[in-house]
């Protein structure tokens, strides 16, 4: 039984920060836009599902009082309600997916456009403020993910009862799975061709033509967009949205340490990098505990600092990667004559 | 006595731009915006709670040790690891995302040793300040007056230093243009070596004076570090006397702009000050990105007068 726990957890801790570093490995991989607010659009995410689909259902079933302050006996009825009905769940949670990713894309958009033309530092400085900037409104806005507190998602998974874990890890990580094709498919394409032109040499892309600034927000909508997906996700699988919890530390930078591990600009590396820091997360988490009484000091600070130095090591001496970056895939030379003899 | 809020005011604007000079300093010789920079502010800090509560001295006597630990960090930094890693070709945005990095390693050390004063010591050493350990000059905290003191005679000393000394003329050569200074025979590495140790010296002095007035805590470098931006880029990334100036609007901005919206839409407001740094940045981006210091006022001026 402890195996298949640990095997969930796993499969949806692996679902998540897949879907994160994937779309960091695009704008900042693939782009070369340094994102150091790759928390901005996971809180996006999450708020989405904090604010609207508990919402509906309350109008829907007709139950009265504030959604903040009744949160839990609303979310209870609202539960057993989505219990026994699938296809209302299956829904709801399609429907708010879709509205996380355009509230995503909104975001992308807006963090991106002060400071596209400037240069990267202040791009990077700029997302990173709008990602605290986000997290200190979740904070202080009661309304939209229940303040400090924080705020209980409706179950959308209710209907598998005690099942319910396996049903949300499952689907987690086959969203992951479907994010790591539509990306390997959109940097396998000319995109990603012309989104390396532009890391590479901005005044080369530019002289062939590529619009530079429209390059980057697009690439930086769609990241956003992928990064909310994973929010979303993250708020149904734990079914709850608190504020406090979207830290730089864990969601923008692990996510950095992840795809460097890894290998940027290839997504085969992300994979991997994912697998080997979850597993070597696991690990550490199990020691931890075995650790600490002979520490005077918390051990997650160490843990903090074993990710940042692993960085620098990595900045150092491996650049590249576990799996360095490839050329890009094009078809083969039978196919190419083919094509030109039709 | 004076009002409490006209003290967070100005402390927290003075330290903010000492913060801003040496930030700037970083930016316009290196061109690396150094994201680890607030932390090194933060080990100022705790070098004073050493100071008053493990060591029982005097607090101002030690602002030097401050200055010269986190000077000490800020060249390790660049010696260690910028330096090498830029020899090797890095580009400037993975050294970004090195200082990025090392902010991290730095806040570890720092919530250990804050865990560590906590337990050893029993010290309040995870949210503290020190206002009692603070002289008194006509009856108000020394900090108030010794702090924009602080501010304006760094900026004296330095624009001395770079005007009046030969390593100074070396220095602004560096920053101009490092080949050709490189080609006529100054040291750009050790120029570039005392930028950095003077920098982080700076956020040293600055952190050991914040906890005088404000509230400290291991991430506060961190926090204010968005400040520090936003101050840098309001006076403009390219001058010195635009990061003063920078330091002091954006800070005053914040206390004084968040009291006052306060007063006219209701206490809640001052929950969202870390918000003011980002509307700042933002605003400037959008109309002037060259800062306050690189706005061509006269020509903008005459021509709307032509205009009219």
């Amino acid at each position: 039984m402890a195996a298949i726990d640990f095997l969930l957890d796993m499969l949806a801790t692996v679902g998540v920060f897949l879907i994160l570093t994937l779309s960091l490995n695009l704008d900042a991989g693939y782009c070369g836009i340094p994102n150091f607010g790759k928390v901005l659009a996971m809180i996006a995410g999450a708020f989405v599902v904090a604010f609207f689909p508990g919402r509906i259902l309350a109008w829907m079933l007709g139950l009265s009082g504030d959604f903040v302050v009744d949160n839990a006996s609303m979310i209870f009825q609202i539960n057993n309600f989505l219990a026994s009905d699938l296809l209302m769940s299956v829904a709801l949670f399609i429907a708010t997916i879709i509205v996380a990713i355009g509230f995503g894309m909104v975001v992308g958009y807006v963090s991106t456009r002060p400071a596209v033309k400037i240069g990267s530092g202040p791009l990077a400085i700029t997302l990173l403020a709008m990602g605290e900037g986000m997290r200190v409104i979740g904070i202080n806005y009661a309304p939209l993910a229940g303040g400090s507190i924080g705020i209980s998602a409706p179950d959308v998974f209710a209907w598998a009862g005690g099942d319910r874990f396996v049903v949300a890890s499952v689907v987690l990580f086959a969203f992951s799975i479907a994010v790591f094709f539509y990306v390997n498919r959109l940097t396998n394409a000319p995109l990603g061709r012309m989104l390396r032109a532009v890391r590479d040499n901005e005044i080369a892309a530019e002289s062939l033509g590529i619009n530079i600034v429209g390059v980057k927000l697009k690439t930086m909508m769609i990241s956003s967009a992928i990064a909310a997906i994973a929010g979303a996700l993250y708020a149904f699988y734990s079914g709850a949205v608190i504020s406090t919890a979207y830290t730089r530390a864990s969601w923008t930078f692990i996510p950095w340490a992840m795809m460097l591990l890894g290998g940027s600009a290839n997504n085969i590396g992300v994979v991997s990098g994912v697998f080997t820091f979850v597993l070597l997360r696991k690990l550490i988490v199990m020691y931890k505990t075995e650790l600490s009484p002979y520490l005077p000091f918390d051990v997650l600070w160490l843990e903090l600092i074993l990710y940042g130095v692993m960085v620098i090591l990595i900045l150092l001496y491996r650049p590249e990667g576990l799996i360095p970056e490839k050329r890009t895939k094009t078809l083969d030379l039978n196919t190419i004559k083919k094509l030109q003899k039709a | 006595m004076v009002e409490p809020i006209v003290i967070d005011g100005i402390v927290y604007a003075a330290l903010l731009a000492c913060m801003t000079i040496g930030f700037t300093l970083i930016l316009m010789s290196t061109k690396i915006w150094n994201f680890a920079y607030g932390s090194m502010a933060t080990a100022g800090a705790y070098i004073s709670l050493t100071a008053a509560e493990v060591w029982k001295l005097p607090i101002y006597s030690q602002i030097l040790t401050a200055f010269v630990l986190s000077g000490l960090i800020s060249f390790a930094l660049y010696r260690f690891l910028v330096r090498p890693l830029s020899q090797r070709g890095i580009s400037l945005d993975g050294l970004f995302v090195l200082t990025f990095a090392f902010n991290f390693v730095l806040l570890g050390f720092l919530n250990i040793y804050a865990d560590y004063l906590t337990n050893v010591f029993k010290l309040r050493a995870r949210l503290f300040f020190l206002r009692g350990a603070d002289i008194q000059i006509f009856g108000t905290p020394g900090v108030v007056i010794i702090s924009p003191l602080l501010a304006v005679s760094i900026i004296i000393i330095l624009h001395l230093f770079l005007t009046r000394t030969k390593f100074g003329t070396a220095m602004r050569a560096t920053i101009e243009n490092p080949p050709l200074a490189g080609s006529v025979g100054v040291n750009v590495n050790l120029v570039y070596s005392i930028t950095w140790f003077l920098a982080g010296g700076l956020a040293g002095l600055a952190g050991a004076l914040l906890p005088l007035w404000i509230l400290c805590y291991p991430n506060i470098g961190d926090v204010i570090m968005l400040s520090v931006f936003a101050a840098s880029i309001l006076g403009g990334v390219h001058s010195i006397y635009g990061a003063l100036l920078g330091g002091f609007i954006a800070g005053l901005a914040e206390v004084w702009g968040t009291s006052a919206l306060a007063g006219v839409l209701g206490s809640a407001v001052i929950q969202y000050r870390p918000l003011i740094p980002l509307i700042i940045v933002v605003v400037f981006f959008l109309t002037a990105p060259e800062g306050i210091t690189g706005i061509e006022w006269r020509g903008k001026l005459t021509k709307r007068i032509r205009k009219v």
